[in-house]
C-alpha cells in the first residue's frame, strides 16, 4: 500500500468515526449501541437519529466535498492560491439568488434551490471574469476584488432581509451558513448535482496537472486549454452554487481544504482533489458537530466556526503572497 | 303534553352533549398551517415562543420544554411563578429539534412567523400548532390564547380568568383616564424601535384608553427610529425597555435637542422591563404593563 492510499483510507476512517460521533452526540447524547439499533430498526430515537442527525451529516459531507473541489478547480484554473468560490463572490451570488427566491416564493419546492443558486453563482462569476479580462489584476488584487464583490452581495442579502423581516434564522443561513433545519428534503435536491459534478471534476483533474505547467506548455502537450478552462470553471461555480443553495454561504472551506490537501500530498491535482474533498467534508462535518455540541441545546451557525479557522489562515496567505 | 314537550326537547338537545363529554377529549383547532385534531388532552407540551407560555400559565398547565434562549429568567416572573420547572430546547430563532424530540412531547406550539421552515420536522415529532406570537395586537393575542386553552382542554379556566382579566384592565383603564400621549420603545446600542399601536405593547396602551403620539394609522408593529424622528413623534411619556446595557439614548441625552422633547421637560422618561413589555405577550404581561403604567401615573 502506498503512502497515498494509506492517507486516503485513514481520511475515510476519520470521516466515518466523526460521522458516528456526530450521530451519537448532541442535545441528547445516545450510546453507540442505541444509535446502531435505531439506524437499522428505528424505534424510540428514530427522529433524532434517522430524521435529524443522519441527513444533516450527509449534507455536511456533500457540501464540504462540493466546496472543497470547487476551491481546487478555481485555484488550479486561475493559478491563484488566494482564489476560492466564497472569496470570489460566487457563493455570495448563489446565496443572494436563493435568498431572493425564498422571499418571493416562500413555499417553493427545494428542488428549485440549486438551479436558481446556480444562476446567481454564474452571474457573479461572469462579473469576475469580465473584470479579469478588462483589468487583468494580480492574484492578490483579484482576491481583494472578489472580497469586495462578496461584501457587496452579502450587503444585498442583508438589505433584502431588512426590507422583508422574515425569520431571523434565514438571515443566519444566508449570511453565515448553517445546517439548522436541514433534513432529507434537502439531501435529494443536492445529490444528483454532486453525482454528476464530482466525477466530472476528477476527470478534469488529469488535464489540470498539465495546465499547471503554464498555458503554452499545456497547449503544446495537446490539452485543449480554452475548453479545459471553461469546463473547470463551470463545474467549480456549479459545485459551489449547489452547496450554497442548501446550507448558505459556509465560508473558507473552499480556500482551506485545497491548501491543507496540498500540504499533505503535494500539488498534483489528481492526488489533491480526492484528499481536498475528504478534508472539506471533515471540516464542515466537524464544524456542524461542534455547532450542535458547544452549548446544547443552543445551536450556532456552522459558518461561524469555519470562519474562526478560515479567516486567520486567509490573512496568513495574503501576507505570504504579498508580492505575488 | 305542553309541559312535557319542552323537557323532551331539552333532553334531546342535551343528549349529544353528554355523549361528547364522555369522550376523553377531541379538540379541533384551526391554526396557521391548517387544522389540528387532538384525540386526547396533551400533557407534555413544548412551546417555542414566550407568549405561549403566558397562555399555558393562565390555563394552569406547565410546559415540559420552552425555547428560552438558554436563560430561564427570560420568562417573566409572574408567568414563572405559575408553572413548574422546564427543560430548555434552545433559542427561539433556531430551537434544537433533537432537544424537542428528546422530551417526547405530545403537543408543540410553534411561532408561525419564525418556525415556518421547520413545521414538517416538528410535525414528525408531535402534533404541532403554528400560531402567531410576534407583531400581533392585544386582541389578536387573546384569540391565540383562547386557541391554546382549548387545545389543552382548559377553555373553562381560560374563560374564568379572562373575566377577571377584563375587570382588572377596566379598573385600571378608569384610573388612567387622561389625555397625554404614551409611547413604548425598545432601545439597544444599535438604535431605537418605537412600538406602534399595532404592536403588543402599543395596543395594550390603546386598550387602556391612553393616546398614542402616532396620529396616522400604522400597520407596522416596530418602527426603527432616529433621534430626529423621535423629536417629531415627541410623546408626552416615553417608556423604554433596554436590550443592551449601553444604548443610543446615552448619546441622544447629551444632545442640546434632547431638552426640546416634552417628556424630557416633564421628566416623563420611564425605564421599564423589556421582558415584560416586549419579549413576551399575554394576559399576565398585559396586566403587568397596565399596573406599571398606573403606578407611574399616580406619582
Amino acid at each position: 500500500m502506498t503512502r497515498y492510499t494509506q492517507l486516503l483510507l485513514s481520511g475515510f476512517l476519520l470521516l466515518f468515526l466523526l460521522a458516528c460521533l456526530s450521530l451519537a452526540m448532541g442535545a441528547e447524547s445516545l450510546p453507540i449501541k442505541t444509535v446502531l439499533q435505531t439506524l437499522i430498526h428505528g424505534g424510540d430515537q428514530d427522529f433524532i437519529v434517522n430524521y435529524y442527525r443522519l441527513p444533516r451529516i450527509l449534507i455536511a459531507i456533500l457540501v464540504g466535498m462540493g466546496l472543497a473541489i470547487s476551491g481546487v478547480l478555481t485555484q488550479g484554473i486561475i493559478r491563484n492560491p488566494l482564489a476560492s468560490p466564497d472569496l470570489m463572490g460566487i457563493s455570495g451570488g448563489a446565496g443572494l439568488a436563493a435568498c431572493t427566491m425564498l422571499l418571493i416564493w416562500p413555499n417553493i419546492d427545494n428542488v428549485w434551490l440549486p438551479p436558481i443558486a446556480l444562476l446567481g453563482g454564474f452571474s457573479a462569476a461572469l462579473v469576475i471574469w469580465l473584470l479579469n479580462r478588462w483589468h487583468n489584476p494580480s492574484p492578490a488584487r483579484l482576491a481583494l476584488v472578489g472580497i469586495a464583490i462578496s461584501a457587496f452581495l452579502s450587503s444585498c442579502i442583508n438589505f433584502l432581509l431588512i426590507l422583508h423581516p422574515v425569520e431571523v434564522n434565514s438571515a443566519m443561513i444566508w449570511l453565515t451558513g448553517s445546517l439548522w433545519g436541514r433534513n432529507w428534503d434537502y439531501v435529494w435536491p443536492l445529490l444528483p448535482w454532486l453525482i454528476v459534478l464530482v466525477p466530472f471534476s476528477f476527470y478534469l483533474a488529469w488535464s489540470l496537472d498539465l495546465f499547471a505547467l503554464g498555458e503554452d506548455t499545456a497547449d503544446a502537450l495537446g490539452v485543449d486549454t480554452k475548453g479545459l478552462q471553461i469546463a473547470a470553471l463551470l463545474s467549480a461555480v456549479a459545485l459551489a452554487s449547489v452547496s450554497v443553495a442548501v446550507c448558505g454561504t459556509i465560508g473558507f472551506v473552499g480556500l482551506l481544504a485545497p491548501h491543507l490537501a496540498r500540504l499533505l500530498v503535494g500539488s498534483r491535482h489528481k492526488l489533491v482533489l480526492p484528499v481536498a474533498a475528504l478534508v472539506g467534508a471533515l471540516l464542515v462535518l466537524s464544524a456542524d458537530t461542534l455547532a450542535r455540541n458547544l452549548a446544547p441545546p443552543l445551536e450556532l451557525p456552522a459558518g461561524v466556526l469555519t470562519a474562526i479557522i478560515g479567516a486567520p489562515y486567509f490573512l496568513f496567505l495574503l501576507h505570504r503572497y504579498k508580492g505575488y | 303534553m305542553s309541559l312535557r314537550s319542552p323537557l323532551l326537547l331539552a333532553a334531546l338537545l342535551l343528549l349529544p352533549l353528554s355523549f361528547l363529554s364522555q369522550h376523553t377529549h377531541a379538540a379541533t383547532i384551526e391554526h396557521d398551517a391548517g387544522t389540528l385534531t387532538l384525540d386526547k388532552t396533551p400533557t407534555r407540551i413544548v412551546t417555542l415562543a414566550f407568549s405561549f407560555v403566558d397562555a399555558l400559565a393562565v390555563a394552569g398547565v406547565s410546559p415540559v420544554g420552552i425555547a428560552d434562549d438558554g436563560d430561564k429568567n427570560r420568562i417573566i416572573k409572574s408567568v414563572r411563578d405559575l408553572i413548574g420547572d422546564w427543560q430548555s430546547v434552545g433559542s427561539r430563532y433556531q430551537p434544537s429539534l433533537e432537544a424537542i424530540a428528546a422530551l417526547k412531547p405530545d403537543l408543540i406550539i410553534a411561532d408561525s412567523g419564525r418556525h415556518h421552515s421547520i413545521y414538517q420536522d416538528l410535525s414528525l415529532i408531535a402534533p404541532t400548532l403554528m400560531l402567531q406570537s410576534r407583531g400581533i395586537t392585544y386582541r389578536e393575542n387573546l384569540a391565540v390564547m383562547q386557541k391554546i386553552s382549548s387545545a389543552v382542554d382548559k377553555s373553562a379556566q381560560f374563560k374564568m380568568r379572562l373575566k377577571k382579566h377584563q375587570k382588572r384592565m377596566l379598573d385600571l383603564k378608569n384610573q388612567l383616564n387622561n389625555s397625554d400621549t404614551y409611547q413604548f420603545a425598545i432601545v439597544t446600542d444599535k438604535g431605537m424601535w418605537l412600538h406602534s399601536p399595532s404592536s403588543y405593547a402599543g395596543s395594550v396602551i390603546k386598550e387602556l384608553g391612553l393616546n398614542s403620539p402616532m396620529t396616522k394609522n400604522i400597520n407596522e408593529p416596530y418602527l426603527q427610529t432616529s433621534f430626529e424622528q423621535l423629536l417629531k413623534t415627541n410623546p408626552d411619556w416615553l417608556l423604554v425597555g433596554q436590550y443592551t446595557e449601553n444604548t443610543v439614548l446615552d448619546k441622544w441625552q447629551k444632545s442640546p435637542l434632547w431638552k426640546m422633547l416634552s417628556m424630557a421637560k416633564s421628566k416623563q422618561l420611564i425605564h421599564v422591563s423589556a421582558s415584560v413589555w416586549s419579549l413576551t405577550s399575554g394576559m399576565l404581561a398585559a396586566e403587568q404593563i397596565a399596573q406599571e403604567l398606573a403606578s407611574h401615573l399616580k406619582k
